[in-house]
């Protein structure tokens, strides 16, 4: 085939979802060779826009072009069959096979009664891998991997099965700055041989750095498209938001004086196969103090969370809640003696979506006055007290006995702070306070984070924005295999210092 | 007596062998099949049936895997088409299905529960020359039916299966990510249909060995919550043919012992509970090492 104008792109693309113009007649071209970056804040119809390039959902009106021509895509196989493949955000990979096995699913070389050719197998992955400049343990089960690796060979799945359209969604958010770096390098050698991609992101420096052109995405819409050499990131920002945002700055404090709200001594922690997860980890939070935690996903920051929550119990070590040994205690107990929580995974842990907005507001102390009395509810007072808090948090909602999963996502996250800060913890942790929520939405959330900790509260800050913790921490923890290998606070804070030991090279 | 034991415990295994890994196939594939009792029965059945009308073993044998695994067939249907809850719709196929042959050996048998057969064949007993006479291991060895030998070939051949062939892989792919498998152009729910196939195909013959490999008679309770046994024999294997094995031969074992005490002057109704409880001590043991597992590794 000659080389096509337009590899893959859309003309008039409209979809609707009931009353909710999801996409309106949006226009654009990705030409082969070529990365073309695609950002949005939430709701701005990115997801849907690449559902529909997947062939996942069909186009009201318009349609996808690839070569060209305008196409109708019925399913993901088809859109598959013409070259493009997609790396989604939860990688689509199967957790209990190994990497090789994943790489050949649906492909697998095959020799007399369908015994698999492993040997050939292994050849063809380890000649994409050193096509791709990586070297990779292809035994390993998924589980086990790293998550950089995963995504590693998400791409070079598509790649073995001959797509040369790729498009990646979000596919930074979970590495370090050093894996992000080698994932671009990645991107741009795939570019250079001749592939498209399409780079879902908004993290505006990485888009300006890796993309030769971008689109912006806003209500549905295409708002611009540019180029990094006419853009910025302030103005990336304000075109996708429509105004000028203010996130909040804090100059980092030091406090070494009061007792500490929350703490850890010694704390470890082991995974279902005993292996070590937590190697003795020792934290204080003290009043009035953000202290931010940072590492390549899976060093043992979940392990943390569900240490200090109760979730899990610590295998070794001492968590003390407010001057109150808590090592032993349950969830409740915990929550009771001044911990709050923001769950990292909102739709399972942080609310109950079949639920209504007003319960979730108040579950926790749904038992005690005035939300209940004598063993019965008291649904008046707990709609009344919900709006209230709803109100105070900016959710916007239509009727609280609505169940939680009609919100937004940025709203859902709102409702989880509403009902964790209402109760006035002392301690707060928040794991991942604004994944999935727009920029408006994030610096709301900062706002709430900040203004907790200035009253006296403690905040135990998880985050894999390492400009989040850069923004809101007054000193920054860095783990690496489960262990803490540096801390800054202050001025020494830089991305490139904390990106070295989060990798676990001496800063 | 410890050969006596032995010999019976070869030929009890058998057919929770055979429905176990049946079993462990169907769960690997994404589907945990509750109703292998009505699969198990449905062999049963036709195997008497087909032997009295062939005088043939082999064709009697056939005809309980194509029953058991059409019975299959329907039951993977409603789950995975109609989405029907595997777990209402596997107890209620066995409540079904043992209503309808019920209902058949009643109004074309007029039979209350249990019938006899004329020139039913039974399934040979290969006798080993050689072997046969050497303790332990001729009781263990010699004198069982083709299907014993099938069932402990099975546990390699389904390892090797599982782990080294395109189908194997698929089906694990299937069971674990339906997603994922959809998104690599796979059919999942295709591949679960086929594994319940197996499935009931393999709980047809154990219940043919139940049938025309032991007693020569058919009767409604013949299968006897067996199918459960062997649920849990697949529970406890963790998916690995070769543990599941040993679950089926313990709960075969523990069969045999009261089988042999029944005679003994212990009361026959609590002796039978025997390999019942042995299973219940063993499930607990798994599920209270699995709760300290968990504790420590988060919900």
């Amino acid at each position: 085939m000659a080389n096509p104008a337009v590899r893959i792109g859309a003309r008039g693309v409209t979809r609707r979802f009931g009353a909710v113009l999801a996409n309106d007649a949006i226009d654009f071209s990705a030409v082969p060779g070529a990365i073309r970056g695609v950002v949005g804040g939430n709701g701005a119809g990115k997801t849907t826009l690449m559902r529909i390039l997947q062939g996942l959902e069909q186009p009201d009106e318009g349609a996808v072009v690839l070569n060209d021509e305008p196409v109708t895509l019925a399913d993901p196989a088809d859109a598959f069959a013409r070259g493009v493949g997609m790396v989604h955000q939860e990688f689509m990979l199967v957790d209990e096979l190994t990497l090789l096995e994943n790489l050949i699913l649906g492909r697998e070389p095959v020799g007399p009664g369908g015994v698999i050719d492993r040997d050939k197998a292994l050849d063809e992955a380890r000649r994409l891998a050193l096509s791709a400049g990586v070297e990779l343990d292809w035994g390993l089960k998924v589980s086990e991997a790293p998550v950089h690796v995963r995504q590693i060979v998400e791409i070079l799945r598509l790649l073995y099965r001959g797509a040369d359209v790729l498009i990646l969604d979000e596919p930074t958010a979970v590495l370090a700055p050093q894996q992000v770096r080698d994932l671009l390098n990645l991107l741009r050698r795939l570019r250079d041989e001749g592939r498209t991609i399409l780079f879902i992101s908004h993290k505006l420096d990485e888009v300006l750095t890796v993309c030769d052109a971008i689109t912006v995405l806003r209500a549905g819409k295409v708002v611009a498209s540019t180029t990094p050499a006419e853009a910025n990131a302030g103005r990336l920002a304000e075109l996708m938001v429509g105004e000028t945002v203010d996130f909040p700055r804090r100059v980092p404090q030091t406090r070494a004086v009061e007792a500490p709200l929350l703490s850890l001594r010694g704390v470890k922690a082991l995974d279902s196969r005993g292996v070590e997860r937590l190697a003795g980890i020792d934290l204080d939070l003290r009043p009035g103090e953000v202290v931010g935690i940072a590492g390549v996903s899976g060093s043992g920051q979940d392990e943390i969370v569900a240490v200090t929550t109760g979730l899990r119990r610590a295998a070794a070590g001492r968590v003390t809640i407010a001057g109150k040994d808590a090592t032993s205690l349950s969830v409740a107990a915990r929550r009771a003696a001044g911990l709050g929580y923001i769950s990292a995974d909102r739709a399972h842990e942080g609310l109950c979506l079949a639920e209504s907005i007003a319960a979730n507001v108040v579950a926790g102390r749904h038992r005690a006055r005035p939300f209940a009395r004598g063993g019965l509810l008291r649904p008046r007072t707990i709609r009344e007290h919900a709006r209230k808090a709803l109100d105070r948090f900016g959710v916007i909602y239509r009727d609280c006995g609505d169940a939680a999963r009609n919100l937004s996502g940025g709203n859902q996250q709102r409702v989880v702070i509403a009902r964790e800060l209402d109760r006035q913890p002392r301690a707060l942790i928040a794991a991942q306070p604004t994944r999935g929520v727009d920029i408006a939405g994030a610096a709301f959330i900062h706002r709430q984070i900040l203004a907790f900790a200035a009253s006296g509260g403690a905040v135990l800050l998880v985050s894999e924005e390492l400009e989040e913790l850069l923004t809101l921490a007054d000193r920054i923890v860095v783990l690496h295999r489960g262990a803490i290998v540096g801390e800054v606070a202050g001025a020494e804070r830089s991305i490139g210092r904390i990106g070295r030991m989060m990798l676990g090279e001496a800063a | 007596m410890i050969d006596y034991v032995l010999a019976a415990a070869a030929l009890l295994t058998t057919p929770l062998l055979l429905t176990a890994i049946g079993g462990l196939i169907n769960r690997l594939g994404g589907i945990v099949n509750l109703g292998l009792e009505a699969m198990m029965l449905t062999g049963a059945y036709v195997a008497l049936a087909m032997s009295s009308a062939t005088q043939s073993w082999l064709v009697a044998l056939l005809a309980a895997l194509a029953a058991g695994g059409a019975v299959g067939l329907l039951f993977s249907l409603a789950v995975t088409r109609l989405e029907a809850n595997e777990i209402v719709a596997g107890v209620g196929l066995n409540v079904a299905t043992a209503g309808l042959i019920g209902f058949i050996l009643k109004d074309y048998y007029h039979s209350s529960g249990t019938i006899r057969l004329p020139d039913v064949v039974m399934l040979p007993r290969i006798v080993l020359p050689g072997v046969a006479q050497i303790p332990i291991a001729g009781a263990i060895l010699s004198g069982k039916d083709p299907l014993t030998w099938l069932s402990w070939a099975l546990v390699p051949i389904t390892a090797f299966v599982l782990s080294r062939t395109r189908a194997g892989l698929r089906l694990r792919a299937a069971g674990a990510a339906r997603e994922a498998a959809t998104a690599l152009g796979l059919r999942p729910l295709a591949i679960r249909d086929a594994s319940t196939i197996v499935a009931g195909a393999l709980a047809g013959l154990a219940g043919a060995q139940l049938s025309i490999g032991v007693v020569g008679v058919f009767s409604v309770g013949m299968s006897g919550g067996r199918a459960f046994i062997a649920l849990a024999a697949f529970y406890f294997g963790r998916n690995r043919p070769g543990l599941t094995a040993v679950g089926a031969a313990l709960f075969g074992l523990f069969d045999a012992i009261q089988i042999y005490l029944q005679g003994r002057g212990v009361a026959p109704e609590l002796m039978q509970m025997l390999p019942y409880i042995v299973v219940l001590v063993v499930l607990t043991a798994i599920g209270v090492g699995e709760r300290k597992r968990r504790l420590l590794q988060g919900v």
